[in-house]
This record gives C-alpha cells, sequence and structure tokens, in this order.
C-alpha cells in the first residue's frame, strides 16, 4: 500500500512535470496581456481573450512562416512516405543480401550530426537555386524521417499475413492489384500514423531550417529568431502555437502508435 | 477440370535442397493428398504448382498446358491456405467474390454464383459479416467458398483443417469430402495427418526428405507400404519392425521370431526386418503351434480394443487385442501372425522386399 502511494505520488509529479507548462502556455495564449503579468494566477483564465492571438497574427511575417512550416511539413509527409513505405516493404516481404545491415544502417543515418551536415547542404542548396525555399528544408526533415518511415511502414507490413497477397495472387491479381485490393488497405491506419508521425518531425524540426532559410522561415525558425526581442504575450502565443500541431496529431494517432509497438490498447 | 503434371521440381533454399527430382501426375478429377511430416517438401511442392514459389528446374503443367513461368492469376487454380487467408477488411460475400470480380463477371452474375457457393459452405446467413465477427471453422468455409466460387481448374489445399479443433476438423473432413465428390475439381492437398489422408484421398503420395517415396492408393499405402519409413508414418500406432534372423537353405529361407519360424523370402541376407500392423497378430492366452512368446509390459484399455505393449524377442511391440480381454503387466501372450499380412524389409534400406505379398 506505502509502494503505491508512493508511486501514485511519483506518477502526479512526472505528470505535472509535462502538463504544467503546457497548460500555462495555453491559458495565457488566451488571456488579456494584462493576466499575463498578474500574480497570484487562478487555476482558470480569468477572462477568456483572443487579444493575445490577434496580436500574435497581426505580426509581420508570421503567416508566411505559418504557411512555410505547413508547406515544408506536407513535403516531407510526401518523400517519407513515398521513400520510406516502399523501403519498409521490401523489408518485410523480401530476403535478399545484406538485409540485416541495411536495415541498422537506416539506423545509423540518424547518428550522423544534423550540425555537420547543414553547412555543406547550405552551399550545395545555394549552387542548386534551393537555398531558402520549403523545397530545401523539406528534403532535410526527409533525410530525419526517412529511417523511421522505413522502419514503422516495414513492421506495419509485416503485420499484415504474406498469405492474404498469396491468396490474392491466387485469385487473379497482380502483385501491384493484390498491394492495392488488400496491403493498401489493411496498411492505411498504420500509414497514416507514419504521416503524421513524419509531419511532427517537421513541425517541430528548428536547426536546419533556421540554417537552410533566411526570408521563408518556417514557424519554429521565425520564432527562434524573434523570441528574445518579442513581447511576452507574444511568446506564449508562438509557444502555443509550436505544440499544438504536435500534441493533436500523438493525441490523434496514439492507438496506432500503441499497436505498433505491441502495447495493447485496452 | 485438369490433370496436374510435375515433372523433374528440383528446388533448394540456399544449401538446402527441399526438392529433388520430383514428378507426380494427378488425374483429372483425382483427390490426391501429399503427405508427410513436416518439412518434407509437401508445401513447397504445392506453392510451386500454386505458382507462388519458383522451381530451380522441372515443369509445372496443367491440363496439359506449360504453366512453369506463369503467375499464380494465369494457372486457372484456386488455393486453400492453412491460416484461411479471409481478407478481414471485406465482409464475407465480398470474399467469395473478390476471385468472380477479377474474372470480370458480369455483375449481374456475380450474386448468383456467391449464392452457390455460400449454400454449397453453408455460409449463406454469414454472407453480410466481417472475418473478425466469424470462428475459425467459418472463415475455413469462408476460404473454401472463395475457392470454389471461381470454378478452378484445380484446387490447391495447403493444411486446411489443421486450424481447426479436433471435433470440427472431423466434421469438415467429412463435408470437403462430399462436396469434393459433387464437384469434381482436381485436388491437390496437402496435410501431415495421417489420417486426413488416408479419409480424403484417391491416392496418397507420401513424402520424405523432398522426394515421394510412395504414391498409391490409401489401403495399399497403409498395408503394402513401400519402406518402414510409410509404415512407420501412416497407422496409429504405427507398424511394428522386428528385426529377424534368417538362415536355411535356398527356397526354404526361414527367419526366427523366439520360438516361431517363418517362412522368408528368398535372398542372400542374414537377417529382415517383418514389418507388423498392431491388428496383424491374433492374441493369444495359451501356446499354440503357429504363435511366438511375448510378455505384456503396458495395458491401456482404449475402448473398442485394448492396446499392449509387449516385449516378444527382446523387441518391443505394440498390437491391438479384443476388448475383454483381462491382461495384467507381467503376464505371457503368445501372437499369432495372420500370414498374409507379413511385410518383410531389407534390414539396410528399409525398402520393402516386394516377392513377400503372395507367400
Amino acid at each position: 500500500m506505502r509502494h503505491r502511494t508512493f508511486y501514485l505520488a511519483l506518477a502526479l509529479i512526472f505528470c505535472a512535470w509535462v502538463l504544467l507548462p503546457i497548460f500555462l502556455l495555453t491559458i495565457l495564449a488566451f488571456t488579456e496581456r494584462q493576466a499575463i503579468f498578474a500574480w497570484p494566477k487562478g487555476l482558470l483564465p480569468e477572462a477568456f481573450s483572443l487579444e493575445t492571438l490577434r496580436f500574435f497574427f497581426g505580426v509581420q511575417g508570421v503567416w508566411r512562416a505559418l504557411r512555410n512550416s505547413v508547406v515544408v511539413a506536407l513535403l516531407t509527409v510526401v518523400f517519407a512516405l513515398a521513400l520510406g513505405a516502399p523501403a519498409g516493404y521490401a523489408l518485410a516481404r523480401y530476403r535478399f543480401a545484406g538485409k540485416d545491415a541495411y536495415r541498422v544502417m537506416i539506423l545509423i543515418t540518424r547518428a550522423f550530426p544534423l550540425m555537420i551536415l547543414a553547412v555543406p547542404l547550405a552551399v550545395r542548396f545555394i549552387d542548386l537555386g534551393l537555398y531558402d525555399t520549403p523545397w530545401a528544408v523539406a528534403l532535410v526533415h526527409t533525410a530525419l524521417a526517412l529511417p523511421f518511415a522505413a522502419l514503422i511502414t516495414s513492421s506495419i507490413f509485416l503485420g499484415i499475413p504474406r498469405e492474404l497477397e498469396e491468396a490474392a495472387w491466387t485469385l487473379g491479381c497482380t502483385r501491384l492489384q493484390a498491394f492495392v485490393k488488400l496491403v493498401l488497405p489493411l496498411a492505411l491506419p498504420g500509414l497514416v500514423a507514419t504521416a503524421i508521425f513524419a509531419f511532427v518531425i517537421s513541425w517541430n524540426e528548428v536547426f536546419a531550417a533556421t540554417i537552410l532559410t533566411l526570408r521563408e522561415r518556417t514557424l519554429t525558425a521565425y520564432l527562434l529568431t524573434v523570441l528574445p526581442d518579442s513581447p511576452l504575450p507574444f511568446r506564449f502565443a508562438g509557444g502555443f502555437f509550436l505544440i499544438v500541431p504536435a500534441l493533436a496529431f500523438i493525441f490523434a494517432i496514439r492507438r496506432y502508435l500503441f499497436t505498433l509497438w505491441g502495447i495493447a490498447n485496452r | 477440370m485438369a490433370e496436374i503434371r510435375v515433372e523433374g521440381i528440383d528446388k533448394s533454399f540456399g544449401t538446402v535442397q527441399a526438392l529433388d527430382d520430383v514428378a507426380l501426375v494427378v488425374d483429372d478429377q483425382e483427390f490426391v493428398v501429399l503427405l508427410g511430416p513436416s518439412g518434407c517438401g509437401k508445401t513447397t511442392l504445392l506453392r510451386i504448382i500454386a505458382g507462388l514459389e519458383v522451381a530451380s528446374s522441372g515443369t509445372v503443367l496443367i491440363g496439359g498446358r506449360d504453366v512453369s513461368h506463369l503467375p499464380p492469376r494465369s494457372r486457372r487454380i484456386s488455393m486453400v491456405f492453412q491460416n484461411y487467408a479471409v481478407f478481414p477488411h471485406l465482409t464475407v460475400f465480398e470474399n467469395v467474390a473478390f476471385g468472380l470480380r477479377m474474372q470480370k463477371v458480369p455483375r449481374e452474375r456475380i450474386a448468383p454464383r456467391v449464392a452457390g457457393a455460400a449454400e454449397l459452405m453453408h455460409i449463406e446467413s454469414l454472407l453480410h459479416r466481417y472475418p473478425s465477427q466469424l470462428s475459425g471453422g467459418q472463415r475455413q468455409r469462408v476460404a473454401v467458398a472463395r475457392a470454389l466460387a471461381v470454378e478452378p481448374e484445380v484446387l490447391l489445399m495447403d493444411e486446411p483443417l489443421s486450424n481447426l479443433d479436433a471435433l470440427l476438423r472431423l466434421e469438415m473432413r467429412a463435408e470437403l469430402k462430399r462436396l469434393l465428390q459433387g464437384t469434381g475439381t482436381t485436388t491437390l492437398y496437402v496435410t501431415h495427418d495421417q489420417v486426413e489422408a488416408m479419409s480424403l484421398a484417391d491416392r496418397i503420395a507420401v513424402m520424405r526428405e523432398g522426394r515421394i517415396v510412395q504414391y498409391d492408393v490409401p489401403l495399399t499405402v497403409y498395408g503394402h507400404p513401400a519402406d518402414t519409413f510409410v509404415g512407420g508414418f501412416i497407422g496409429n500406432p504405427p507398424m511394428n519392425f522386428l528385426r529377424l534372423i534368417v538362415d536355411g537353405p535356398a527356397g526354404g529361407r526361414v527367419a526366427h521370431v523366439g520360438e516361431l519360424a517363418l517362412r522368408a523370402p528368398d535372398g542372400d541376407h542374414d537377417a529382415l526386418v517383418l514389418g507388423l500392423r498392431p491388428e496383424d497378430l491374433e492374441v493369444l492366452v495359451a501356446a499354440e503351434p503357429d504363435a511366438f512368446s511375448a510378455e505384456v509390459q503396458v495395458v491401456e484399455p482404449l475402448g473398442p480394443h485394448l492396446l499392449l505393449t509387449l516385449e516378444a524377442a527382446t523387441q518391443p511391440l505394440k498390437v491391438t487385442a479384443p476388448p475383454d480381454l483381462v491382461l495384467r503387466p507381467g503376464d505371457a501372450v503368445w501372437l499369432r501372425p495372420f500370414p498374409k499380412r507379413l511385410r518383410w524389409m531389407d534390414p539396410n534400406t528399409g525398402a520393402a522386399i516386394v516377392a513377400s505379398a503372395t507367400p
């Protein structure tokens, strides 16, 4: 019983650790400017107000950065899935020489520090005329998201019995038809989860986005450069906008994440 | 309707030789069972015929057409898988209709054909359910209905009953037999269950280590096994093998089981293996002239008969006896083999010595 109380307290502390800043951020993003400086704070906002948010979106460059972030994230999703899902399918279905080594190599790409890559990449992108475009950032973000996309989709495809495809072949399907009629619908929830995962990786990434852009900032890169010189309400609104999509997405896909990693979701 | 003709099939996975020069002919409308222990290559052979594996060499002909290099969809086969492989995101109706839709059967003709296949398998009431709402037995019915709906020339079945519980398996076995006798579809059926093989097959092909060791009608495979492997694999309990000393002049060779001398086939063997099924012996409680003695070690009353584990001439032996016989471990019994059921085998190769079929 004493252990139970202890663990419960520990769990509460961890929850508060994560949730309290998010809570404060949300509250303060939706109150009037004066309330931000009020002390002590009530648990609930005294007056709900969109004033802070209106001010946030009124600042020049915010809309553009937001649009860039969305474009970059969507491009990342498309690239990561278009390249990662076939790799995942191959890993799941085919025997080939060096398969295990290949699997490890995919992960090792993540061990390569982005800092070392960023400067040469910036130079190369200037040469190619890609510098300061969403494409450049999306390409780097794809490199970050691709290993996860390949490995996660491979486990999704592994979860779909091979016999289903084989049965479809014997019933008149070509390989492509069997994939479209069977594997795709069955893998769809998992593929959506992978897409959202790639989206969040891109949305939250700040380092490459800062180095590879100048005017076409993503939201994270933009906020990082302007935050030190911004008034408090602006910081809260910005912080809120960085956190919310990631949280919403993770909430939406939590079921798939759990089943993906073998935790029962009952 | 078509015959299956398989010639010179080799298949290796890396260094493992899964199939070694396999030849097999399944006649039109015949039901053939591929039987063997796990790892003998029976499923690989079936998958090569289906086109799901590619043979290292050899040809597969279905209905006289060389299909060796055709994909599964062009072979006019259909297949039932061990784990059913029912499509989980489609209703039972759509599962059964799947092959018909792929064949571009006109829309108005699909429903009656699905209904026909469903009726054969007694799943009419399940057509609008999803597979997750079905039991294992029902899923297997759906899988068979789906395979039959396309009216294939050849039906291939890969251990279709092995995931069902014992009672259900018995029921489905009888039903499959009734069904396939009715449709007359050429069927190749893989199993490791010798009872299933005996009950279903027109002919059984017994496989071992990538080769077909015997291919014949069930009663011949049972009564005249080609070697000790087949005799030991088929039958429950398996055939007994007694190693006997042989002597005597040519034309009068005699094998000795304890006090009994049996007329042995001619040849220059010093020893022979005698294959005896548990029911090939009469159990006697008193000494008689043409019987040999044995000591009872275990008595298992199974209901229809007693299963006795005996020791005769220092060799173990399993024999069935009438259920009303009263025996205890340690008792002495006498065993009289039925002369027409003696099977002689070569002690070194295990191969049956054929001449002995008529002593």
